[in-house]
């Protein structure tokens, strides 16, 4: 195998050879597949056809892929260039399903196309903001993504399919046999182990999974009642656009936290991609934004559910060192693609949910721990215990005492929503708060030299 | 080197492992549980059923069998219970001084009568797994326990009719419930007419557990059987014109659909002072007439939340 001068495998630029570049996407497509849970789960609860949810997967699929192309192209003012994919939105689930029951898909639509606009609107303020974002919040923030993901992982590693069903032992053997492989060939392995040690993990856990557990197995008959190509069916529930005024705050306030966790993201796939950046740059990260709105949009007008950008994935490429945003490219055009192939996206479907969840807690262990070498890599001081300490203390806390926010006053509810978000606005809000002296004392100083 | 060398034997228990394990599951094929949704729901009928083939098989000497290996068929999660059809305790893995005794008459504390009630699931055809709903306790507990059974009839090889029995305490609300019920409710319709309408609303009878009940309405949202208590009088609801969290009209909906269907599962959303999040609810309608008057019945269930 080639050696790079660079740490990389595969750098942000960089195009990989086409083999490489095919299975390297493929590896980013399987993690993909963990958010179509959502459209499924979404339409069973609708208790709607087979033939809806068949649509509704498409269509969020094409937005998702759409999404990732634009975010890693880097066309002028939409895109940041970075390998930074999308997911069908988890961040969308509960709003899409309020929306459902009052106005069906037309309001769900006309929801997610205001959630696009409202991140398309954020986008170009949040490159003013680039004073709040000190080297040790970046890494926090980077640190908290990789937590956010913990929850999912692990309810896929134990093979949950609902909350406080039983938990079944071959279920976690496949999902730690799937994991040590994962982190095996990343350890030891070389060259193409090394790149591909997602994919080998995941086809390894998944021949496991059919071997030991039969229900893996009969899952396949249903492989051959799906046509190999179709076109997604614009069913009556797909037709007309809907908006409700009652919705639009709860709207707004969802969109805010989605683009808080985006803009996250894309700070992390900064990092990543450009180690070398001593400070944030924020026009990538405003165009990534951009890049993000534009796909929610697309969901909305298409009909799918609302888009999100992918933690796991970026988690995936830091530990594989392929970072080539030609590698997103290519996964928005597989994951594009799929969306009208059922039989294949059928058979990508039954992927175990256990390898997912060792998949995304592989990707996960990355995160965690290059923010907290992030945060750590700055002289420490007392200032930053606390802002760090106390912005951890109450973040984490909405995900272990989520009963207890569900009775707080409602302005409290709508700042503590989950770990993420809640973090990263407190820690934000306390360091300016702790630092006042310090920004004072600066202006003081500036005051002084021009008298 | 030998055939099984220590670098090969491994590789050889390994695969039988795998092909043991794979071949476990093959006794169930014949089983359908696709009309759950909880693992917890498939595990104990499974459970319950291994039993019942372990029972047709080896007839009545194998109360042994169970009563030698009782710790196998007690678990955190259920136990395993025998009984003739004349409501003697054949074998009971958690509670063995039942054993031998009758308990046709045994009440719970809401009035119920369990082993009536599960001689008379075994024979409906629309109940295939028997359920029945209750309140128990757990061994050697002393506070009530709200319960769902599943039960299995069999007739052993020396001709003896029995039943077995396992039940899941705090157990997970199935959609398969609340169909079993409305549909078992809309049956008695149809057999007894206006007088069912006391024996569906009878709290005692299975069409009430828990905080499940079944209810009847008029074609104009007017009640017959009210949905919250016994007296309709006092409920002041027109069902028509019921909303959710979400100013979602869950039975104008529903009774749309059914124009063209006589059943209809419909979604609703509600508030938990608990979770921050909404929840979801599942309402079941099953249309029926009395003398050519269409009336629905319908029941209510919490649906299955996403694991995260």
């Amino acid at each position: 195998m080639v050696k790079h001068a660079n740490p990389y495998e595969y750098s942000v630029n960089q195009v990989p050879p086409p083999g490489h570049l095919f299975f390297l996407s493929f590896q980013h497509v399987l993690i993909l597949f963990v958010s179509l849970a959502f459209p499924i789960l979404f339409a069973s609860q609708l208790n709607e056809t087979t033939e809806f949810a068949a649509s509704l997967v498409a269509f969020s699929m094409i937005a998702a892929g759409f999404g990732s192309i634009i975010q890693a192209l880097k066309l002028p003012y939409v895109g940041s260039g970075y390998l930074c994919p999308n997911v069908v939105g988890p961040s969308y689930f509960s709003l899409s399903m309020s929306a459902a029951w009052t106005g069906g898909i037309p309001l769900v639509r006309g929801l997610i196309i205001i959630a696009g606009l409202v991140e398309m609107v954020l986008a170009p303020i949040i490159e003013k903001l680039k004073k709040l974002f000190p080297t040790y919040i970046v890494g926090l923030v980077m640190a908290m993504i990789g937590i956010s993901i913990i929850k999912p992982a692990i309810s896929s590693f134990f093979g949950l399919a609902f909350r406080d069903d039983a938990t079944k032992s071959i279920d976690l053997v496949v999902g730690l046999f799937s994991l040590f492989v994962m982190v095996f060939a990343n350890v030891w392995g070389k060259g193409f182990i090394k790149m591909y040690c997602l994919l080998i993990g995941m086809l390894a856990g998944w021949i496991l999974a059919l071997l030991i557990n039969p229900e893996y197995r009969y899952a396949f008959a249903a492989v051959k009642e799906y046509p190999i190509f179709a076109l997604p069916v614009i069913g009556p529930q797909f037709r007309g656009i809907k908006f409700d005024f009652g919705m639009i705050l709860t709207v707004i306030i969802v969109a805010i936290i989605g683009s808080l966790k985006s803009f996250g993201n894309l700070l992390v796939a900064q990092k990543i991609s450009e180690p070398e950046l001593t400070e944030p740059n924020f026009i990538p990260i405003r165009n990534g934004l951009m890049a993000d709105g534009i796909s929610t949009v697309l969901a909305g007008l298409l009909g799918g559910m609302a888009v999100d950008t992918s933690s796991s994935n970026i988690g995936v490429a830091g530990v594989t060192k392929a970072v080539s945003r030609w590698i997103c490219v290519g996964a928005g055009v597989i994951f594009l693609m799929l969306a009208f192939f059922p039989k294949f996206l059928t058979i990508l479907t039954m992927i175990p949910k256990p390898v997912l969840g060792g998949s995304m807690t592989f990707a996960g262990s990355f995160m965690i721990c290059s923010g907290l070498e992030e945060m750590f890599s700055e002289t420490w001081n007392p200032r930053k215990t606390f802002v760090v300490g106390i912005a951890l203390f109450f973040g984490l806390s909405t995900g272990f005492l989520p009963s207890l926010y569900a009775r707080v006053p409602g302005f409290i509810q709508t700042l503590f929503t989950d770990p993420l978000s809640t973090t990263t606005i407190i820690a934000i809000a306390l360091n300016l708060i702790i630092n006042l002296d310090v920004m004072l004392g600066n202006l003081r100083k500036k005051g002084i030299s021009k008298n | 080197m030998g055939l099984l060398s220590q670098r090969r034997i491994f590789p050889i228990l390994a695969i039988f492992l795998i092909i043991f394990i794979a071949g476990c599951e093959k006794k169930y094929e014949e089983l359908d549980l696709s009309m759950y949704q909880y693992r917890d729901t498939k595990n104990l009928v499974k459970f319950v059923y291994d039993a019942s083939l372990i029972l047709k098989k080896d007839g009545l000497k194998s109360l042994n069998y169970f009563r030698n290996n009782r710790a196998r068929y007690r678990t955190p999660e259920y136990y395993l219970y025998i009984y003739d059809m004349n409501g003697i305790n054949l074998f009971h893995a958690g509670m063995e001084y039942l054993e031998g005794q009758n308990l046709w008459d045994i009440t719970d504390k809401n009035g119920k009568k369990p082993l009536q009630m599960i001689i008379e699931a075994l024979a409906n055809p629309n109940n295939p797994h028997a359920w029945v709903h209750f309140s128990w306790f757990e061994p050697g507990k002393f506070y009530p326990v709200p319960k769902s059974s599943c039960h299995f009839k069999v007739k052993t090889p020396e001709g003896a009719e029995i039943f077995v029995g396992g039940g899941m305490d705090y157990p997970h609300e199935e959609r398969e419930f609340i169909r079993i019920i409305v549909d078992d409710a809309a049956q008695l319709i149809a057999q007894k007419g206006w007088a069912a309408l006391a024996d569906i609303s009878n709290p005692v009878s299975k069409y009430n557990y828990r905080d499940v009940r079944v209810f009847a309405f008029r074609p104009n949202g007017e009640l017959l059987i009210s949905p919250v208590i016994m007296d309709t009088a006092f409920t002041q609801i027109n069902l028509l014109d019921c909303v959710d969290e979400v100013k979602h009209k869950p039975f104008v909906k529903a009774l749309n659909e059914l124009e063209s269907q006589d059943r209809v599962w419909e979604v609703f959303i509600e508030k938990n002072r608990y979770k921050k999040e909404p929840i979801k609810k599942s309402l079941y309608i099953h249309k029926t007439s009395i003398n050519g008057n269409a009336i629905y019945l319908a029941a209510i269930t919490d649906l299955p939340e996403p694991p995260y």
